[in-house]
């Protein structure tokens, strides 16, 4: 079985459970790994319910609560590469699959045109402002994990993370302009893919 | 010339000599050998470098490394089916003294994954599934067939060339992404800044969405495709040499010059394509089939 066949088997038992699927997942860390976020995300999807979306005062104390604990700061002091909730950037990689999510989330909206069309634009539209709020926490953690690196890097970064925040933005002007408009909810999600993918290219650097 | 200057470019030429010796002495070369199973995997993690990958004769996998110096070593293991290669800095690497080059031949059904920040990625004559990803890398890729292709960097220029049958996927922040003959079920480009550029045949039956959010796309087809094609770019110019069908229930306003939505050949055989830039400009022009 290659990877597209263990992919296109996931379709039919998700969890990997096949023999045929236990074989392979035994020789491929990337399908393990796979298998792994979608139990995870299926896991945790089932727990989401989109009309108990707290408020955005219940995440504004959250933030100052975390502040005052000194668990979040404006600047991070020091290089720190352990992804706990004790550093700023822990928070950003917990963010990864919260982004993960919440792709999932929008991609099975698109898929599900069977729904009704006016309660799926409400649900669809609703994740999209959570994360942009979130969003603009995370540039900070960015900017501060690469501080440590060469100015000509820093550059290359700063100046992506500065394009890739204007295609958010542009994108969301044009779903805000046009809620129904469904291929720009599509860019606006390929343009928050962008920004995953700029964060998980600082993260791999920061690694090694 | 005087004798003191004689003198001083004696010494200088015999300082430049030993250096430059010490550095070839420096670099050197190791290769490793593994036995593998079909359908093997390749992982390779490479901070500084380049990294080839070729179809070798056989189950065998054979890593040819050129290591700039002893600031950085070649970790490598075979785990189940798979070899694991990696670039291991030692303190005070950097991009010279930890640099390693790569080539490396594996068996080629095998599914391959490299990461690099700086060096070129490249893989060719494969048909398993190639995952490339780095910072700085320029990606090249060329005849793959029957495999998932999944790039991503963030300003490298990304060239696919000959992909038959492929799942692909490039993500780019600000590389320029040419696809060069690659078709497949799924081909889809997403880029922040970076310029697109198709040359190809759409296939058939496949989905094609190349997106970019300021930078232009560009997508040339033989007069003899089939297709289903909407192109929009909300601030940029869409231009279209093509005659097409026009989509009689577009699901978005078709504003002249800015968008448009239609169809070519034989809608049973076609693929549905979609180009799209909010500010970049869109071009589909198309050119004729040699007889």
């Amino acid at each position: 079985m290659t990877c597209v066949e263990l992919e296109r088997s996931l379709a039919e038992v998700e969890d990997g459970s096949r023999p045929e699927q236990q074989n392979h997942l035994k020789t491929c860390a990337k399908c393990a790994a796979l298998v792994a976020e979608l139990s995870e995300i299926a896991s945790a999807a089932a727990d989401l319910r989109a009309n108990d979306e707290p408020s955005p005062r219940v995440w504004n104390s959250i933030e100052i609560s975390l502040r005052q604990e000194g668990l979040i700061r404006p600047q991070r002091p020091r290089h720190s590469l352990l992804p706990s909730f004790g550093s700023q950037w822990g928070w950003v990689r917990w963010l990864a699959p919260a982004a993960a999510v919440l792709l999932v989330t929008l991609g099975i909206y698109f898929r599900q045109p069977s729904h009704s069309t006016s309660v799926a634009r409400v649900e669809v539209k609703t994740p999209v402002m959570d994360e942009a709020k979130i969003g603009g926490l995370n540039d900070d953690d960015l900017l501060a994990e690469i501080a440590e690196q060469p100015a000509a890097l820093q550059a290359q970064f700063t100046d992506n993370l500065r394009r890739v925040n204007q295609y958010i933005q542009d994108e969301k002007s044009s779903v805000d302009a046009d809620p129904n408009d469904e291929d720009a909810r599509h860019s606006l999600m390929e343009a928050y893919q962008q920004k995953a993918m700029l964060f998980e290219l600082v993260l791999d650097r920061s690694l090694q | 010339m005087s004798g003191r200057t004689i003198q001083f470019a004696a010494v200088s030429s015999a300082m430049a000599v030993t250096l430059l010796a010490g550095t070839l002495l420096a670099e050197t070369h190791k290769e490793y050998r593994f036995n593998v199973g079909p359908k093997a995997g390749l992982s390779v993690n490479n901070p500084y470098g380049s990294v080839s990958v070729k179809p070798s004769n056989g189950n065998i996998v054979i890593i040819d490394a050129v290591v700039a110096s002893d600031k950085v070593e070649v970790d490598n293991s075979l785990v189940g089916n798979r070899v694991e290669v990696q670039s291991h800095l030692k303190a005070g690497a950097d991009a010279q003294s930890g640099r390693v080059d790569y080539e490396i031949f594996v068996p080629a059904d095998a599914s391959i994954t490299l990461h690099s920040s700086s060096g070129t990625l490249h893989a060719e004559k494969l048909h398993g599934d190639v995952t490339l990803e780095g910072a700085g890398a320029t990606v090249d890729v060329h005849d793959v067939s029957n495999a998932h292709v999944h790039v991503k960097t963030l300003n490298g220029p990304v060239t696919l060339t000959n992909v038959q049958n492929g799942h692909v996927e490039v993500d780019s922040l600000s590389g320029n992404v040419t696809l060069n003959s690659v078709t497949g079920p799924l081909v889809q480009v997403i880029s922040t800044s970076g310029g697109i550029s198709y040359i190809g045949d759409f296939g058939g039956r496949g989905d094609y969405r190349l997106t970019s959010h300021s930078g232009d796309i560009e997508a040339i087809v033989p007069d003899t495709t089939s297709f289903d094609v909407n192109a929009r770019s909300v601030r940029g110019e869409v231009h279209d040499d093509i005659h097409l069908q026009p989509n009689p229930h577009p699901t978005f306003a078709l504003t002249e010059g800015r968008a448009f939505w239609g169809s070519k050949g034989s809608t049973s055989v076609s693929s549905i394509v979609v180009l799209r830039s909010f500010s970049g400009k869109i071009h589909l022009s198309e050119h004729a089939t040699k007889q």
